[in-house]
């Protein structure tokens, strides 16, 4: 009878409802086993409650705000910087030989051991975090658009020049628009990427923001305050992606969304 | 533009700014810019040394035991879902919701489980390796062009062995590009870890570096981590070629 159940067309979604479940169950057997001490497994009231307290203050506001703030500048920065250069890389062969192998190069470079001399160019509040941020979500960025604006249909580019349209409308025009499912691809990997080195950063060297309050929270061993920032932190990178994707499914809306990765 | 050509239009950009570089910080420098002659310079002292192996071993103890970890388990049940609709409907939910969570917030929680040497570091990189291999190999297992199974079977071949001879080669291209993403992944992961806590290896000599103003060390410790990075991507690419000879070309 179940098996039947599953297979139907909410099975579908009951299925990790049910995983979900079972490993909340676990937690708070874990919790109140008594076999651990309450810091390793708090008790799922208590973390409820902290996230309670984390929502209802303005302070959990401002705190979100400031990692946002930080991971949304570099963001922006990465993806306007990104298209373009992306977008020169697939249109023109010199560019793409002069930029693709410095891209490609260093593409497996922890980005991130640049951040003590960014410190020291940039300072130690926010600036330092977006440039580092910046950097790293310029990577997918430009990689991703640059594949796409290089497979542009050539029958259509021929057509374009065909009917008289300059060199500007054409890339307006249909290279764009034809790389647009790229680009949102492109977006799509680097937005956590953003928020990942948002919170990296905080924890490596910060005064505010969600990444510092976890480490706090932890040398404190303020467990369950922690694990209702994880909750904060998970809710917020899954709503951004779904706003991600409810944008693009808006602008793109001839194509179907149907892969995470180019 | 012919290869050599272009390849030497390279060097000579690369040239090019270095000796830019070198030129501009003549007139002048702040103490955190090296220039590029004085970086080399450290950076063969400092390969004379003991200290920059034993920490660039102890990066590299944490950073391959998590990409494997992570990879296989990525791709054994990538493939798994892939092939299996169990499998799918239970695991690929859950994976494609928790993928855009960043993975790092979790570091603090392994910490108190698994204490705050290598075991919680090494997870923390096989978790963060885990995502990218399992929706590649998820996604490579299920492009398998349909055709080819129904042919394999009406030929007679068992459910094994349409896998292995049909199912895995098509996906293998997937599998690796997956598998060069979570080597990029594995070596950021490490290096934060390092530089949020740890003892030992490239991260936190770095970090060290900063605190005691050594710009040298600062750089040295860059330099590592970036030719370790670059030697294990072009390890990774030059596999790929030799497992795929039929795939050329597509980075």
């Amino acid at each position: 009878m179940s098996s039947q159940i599953l297979r139907t067309k909410y099975g579908i979604l009951l299925r990790p409802l049910v995983v979900i479940v079972i490993a909340l169950a676990a937690w708070e057997f874990a919790a109140r086993s008594g076999l651990w001490s309450p810091i390793l497994f708090p008790p799922l009231a208590k973390i409820g409650h902290e996230l309670w307290l984390f929502v209802s203050r303005p302070e959990g506001f401002a705190q979100s705000w400031t990692t946002l703030y930080r991971a949304f500048g570099g963001f922006a920065a990465a993806a306007v910087a990104g298209v373009l250069l992306g977008m020169l890389m697939g249109r023109s062969a010199f560019v793409a030989a002069l930029l693709d192998p410095l891209f490609s190069g260093t593409y497996a470079v922890p980005k991130l051991a640049l951040f003590p001399i960014f410190i020291f160019v940039f300072g130690l509040g926010s600036l330092s975090k977006i440039a580092l941020i910046f950097l790293e979500c310029l990577y997918p960025m430009t990689i991703i658009t640059y594949h796409g604006a290089r497979n542009v249909n050539r029958v259509l580019l021929w057509s374009a020049s065909n009917m008289g349209a300059s060199r500007l409308r054409t890339l307006l025009r249909v290279v764009l628009p034809a790389t647009l499912p790229y680009i949102f691809a492109a977006l799509r990997v680097a937005l956590p990427v953003a928020l990942i080195v948002a919170i990296i950063t905080e924890m490596i060297s910060s005064v505010d923001g969600l990444g510092y309050l976890v480490t706090y929270s932890l040398s404190s061993l303020k467990t369950d305050r922690m694990l209702a920032l994880v909750v904060v932190i998970s809710l917020l990178g899954l709503a951004l992606d779904r706003a991600l994707v409810a944008l693009r499914n808006r602008l793109v809306y001839w194509e179907k969304l149907d892969t995470y990765y180019v | 533009m012919g290869v050599a050509a272009s390849r030497l239009a390279r060097a000579g950009l690369l040239i090019a700014l270095l000796a830019l570089w070198q030129l501009l910080s003549r007139g002048g420098h702040p103490d955190y810019i090296l220039p590029p002659l004085d970086i080399a310079r450290h950076f063969i002292a400092a390969l004379g040394t003991r200290e920059l192996y034993v920490d660039a071993a102890a990066s590299l103890m944490r950073a391959l035991p998590g990409f494997i970890i992570g990879t296989l388990a990525g791709i054994l049940l990538g493939l798994g879902a892939g092939t299996r609709r169990g499998v799918d409907e239970t695991l690929s939910p859950l994976v494609f919701l928790t993928y855009p969570v960043p993975k790092i917030v979790m570091l603090p929680l392994f910490m108190l489980w698994f204490g705050i040497g290598d075991v919680s570091k090494v997870l923390i990189i096989a978790l963060a390796c885990f995502y990218p291999a399992y929706i590649n190999a998820y996604y490579g297992a299920k492009a398998t062009p349909r055709i080819l199974v129904w042919s394999a079977r009406n030929m007679g071949a068992s459910g094994a062995e349409i896998f292995r001879r049909v199912v895995l080669p098509g996906a293998l291209p997937q599998i690796f590009a997956g598998m060069r993403v979570a080597l990029a992944l594995s070596f950021i992961v490490m290096f934060a870890t390092e530089m949020i806590n740890a003892r030992s290896g490239l991260g936190h000599l770095i970090r060290e570096a900063e605190n005691s103003l050594r710009f040298d060390l600062m750089y040295v410790s860059l330099l590592t981590i970036a030719i370790l990075g670059y030697a294990g991507d072009r390890l990774l690419r030059f596999s790929r070629r030799r497992f795929l000879p039929w795939e050329e070309g597509h980075a």
